[in-house]
């Protein structure tokens, strides 16, 4: 028993030095925003303010402009209705191809998994001529029906493995009472994926959050643009770039997304870990 | 199932609004790619464009700049599947011994999967400043070197921090895909290798990974198709710079498009991209499921 405490302390060791690395980027970024916009530029650089130098400076500048909140409220507006539209649709989508047979269905799924491999920033040139043409440059809603094309091939192909797992049985009892496609899709498949449909949800959820180069792309209007496209937005606007904004709107950005995966982490991992074992 | 009319009906308004959707937004892009590819496609040709059928993938394959973008993508993707997966793999081998923590360690070492793409680069951007965190520590504080490194004036300075964000972001999605690898592989077999003598080197061998083989592969299919897929890191950290030199497939794609207006070479090199990867894709699933059976 002994040489299985040394190693469980050698563990510890060589997690807690891992864990060193990749927290301190995330540390310094927090320090950074809570230095003086002079103190940017000392040297030598210090990677923690001194405690009397601690200033939420940043933080009032972020909270004292308009166009930040309108940002952070377009970013939950586009990514919320994308992530519930996904939902709907991916759910539908996965029950049918789960459960029953139809002409096409072949290869509409081999069609969804390719869609899966080829990555979306490859069809950006062709999506643009289309976002042209539907008049969607510069509208923040526009963004997300694009949104969800892009999460909706990944989402059904999981939520149909979901589906699969909940018994046959229970559809066949609502049919028996004389229930329709719809009722079993409402009262047996919604409620029984629903911890399956939540976790696809997360990582769509962030997805849309984090999106840069499509929104970059269509949305030209300060008040228009989402929350990543507004923190790239400081560069080029001034001869220095004030990181100490950056990193404060930063901050900002990761909370909803460090909520989410604080009060999901079930689902989150649940998700992950079927996701490896289905491939 | 027997389908009667009524359900057949049912179940096409089920399936519709998802098919609208890849109609639309999807397919039509597929195949307007696959066109533009073959056109003289500019900002001054909005309305009439010219057929040159291959010139645009001849302009693509005789290109130097495309030619770095390329080495520099394969790069990244062998520097950063390996080594993301290496690591991640010892973190998952390591959270699996210890009993205490377990879930403190995980939540933490998958922060950086949950960081915005734009947010760690900045980061990373700052860290590495010529004038920054990095190259204090390393000349001034362990004296690695007489002068502060450019980082961001070369090639490879440049490729290096995208490859370090690369590694960094993506341990955590490997730690949690191996963990729950590792869960499945029966302890029965531990405790034979265990009576066998066998040592942790030769158990990690002979039993993990031959049983984890499976996970592996999948990592290795979604990180590749990731590696080919790095955008948003470079745009923010280089933009390519100096000279085009750290530009990747995708960011030289999308200068071509949006920064020239040649969308007919960035369909053509779009497409070439999309096939490759597909192909490849294929393959690896092919081996995984002959590995399976």
């Amino acid at each position: 028993m002994k040489k299985n405490i040394k190693t469980q302390i050698l563990c510890h060791i060589l997690l807690i030095a891992g864990l060193i690395v990749v927290v301190l980027p995330m540390l310094y970024m927090i320090s950074t925003s809570l230095k003086p916009n002079g103190a940017l530029y000392e040297f030598p650089p210090r990677f923690f303010p001194d405690l009397d130098e601690i200033t939420l400076e940043n933080y009032q500048y972020i909270l004292s402009q308009k166009k930040f909140y309108i940002n952070f409220l377009n970013s939950i507006f586009v990514s919320v209705s994308s992530v519930l539209l996904t939902a709907l649709i991916a759910s539908a989508m996965g029950f049918v191809i789960a459960r029953f047979n139809f002409p096409g269905k072949k290869f509409l799924f081999a069609f969804i998994v390719l869609t899966m491999i080829v990555p979306g920033m490859t069809l950006i040139v062709p999506q643009y001529e289309l976002a042209v043409k539907l008049n969607a440059i510069n509208s923040l809603a526009a963004l997300i029906p694009f949104y969800v094309a892009w999460t909706i091939a990944y989402s059904t192909f999981m939520i149909k493995g979901f589906v699969e797992n909940i018994p046959k049985e229970l559809d066949e009892a609502i049919y028996m009472d004389g229930g329709s496609v719809f009722t079993v899709f409402r009262h047996a498949i919604l409620p029984l994926a629903k911890p399956g449909i939540a976790s696809v949800s997360i990582f769509n959820f962030l997805t849309a959050w984090e999106e840069f180069p499509w929104a970059n792309t269509v949305i030209n209007d300060d008040l228009k643009r989402t929350l990543p496209i507004a923190i790239s937005g400081f560069f080029g606007q001034h001869q220095f770039t004030q990181w100490g904004y950056v990193f404060a709107l930063s901050v900002f950005s990761l909370v909803p997304i460090l909520l989410v995966f604080i009060f999901c982490q079930k689902f989150f991992v649940a998700g992950l870990a079927s996701g490896s074992v289905k491939g | 199932m027997k389908l009667t009319g009524k359900r057949k009906i049912q179940i096409g308004v089920l399936l519709l609004p998802g098919i609208l959707v890849f109609a639309i937004f999807t397919c039509y892009p597929i195949i307007k790619l696959f066109i533009m590819s073959f056109f003289e496609w500019n900002y001054g040709s909005i309305l009439d464009q010219n057929f040159i059928g291959l010139q645009n993938y001849i302009n693509v394959f005789s290109d130097e700049y495309f030619r770095t973008a390329f080495v520099n993508t394969i790069i990244y993707t062998l520097v950063t599947v390996p080594g993301q997966m290496i690591l991640g793999l010892l973190v998952a081998l390591l959270l699996n011994q210890v009993t205490r923590l377990k879930v403190t360690y995980r939540v933490l070492y998958y922060l950086p999967v949950i960081t915005s793409w734009v947010v760690a680069s900045l980061i990373f951007k700052y860290v590495f400043n010529t004038e920054g965190m990095l190259n204090y520590f390393l000349t001034d504080i362990i004296h690695l070197t007489s002068e502060n490194i450019r980082w961001l004036d070369t090639r490879w300075g440049g490729l290096c921090i995208a490859m370090f964000l690369g590694i960094w972001k993506g341990i955590g999605w490997n730690m949690i895909v191996f963990l729950a690898a590792l869960q499945t592989v029966p302890t029965e077999y531990y405790e034979a290798a265990s009576i066998d003598g066998a040592s942790s080197v030769k158990k990690f061998f002979h039993v993990t990974l031959p049983c984890i083989k499976g996970n592996i592969l999948f990592a290795l299919v979604m990180l590749t198709i990731g590696g080919f897929n790095v955008y948003t890191s470079v745009k923010m950290i280089t933009n390519g710079e100096p000279g085009h030199q750290t530009d990747m497939i995708l960011t030289w794609m999308y200068h071509k498009a949006f920064n020239t207006g040649d969308f007919g070479y960035s369909a053509a090199l779009s497409f070439v991209t999309a096939v490759v990867l597909a192909i490849l894709a294929v393959i690896q699933f092919r081996l995984m499921q002959n590995k399976d059976n």
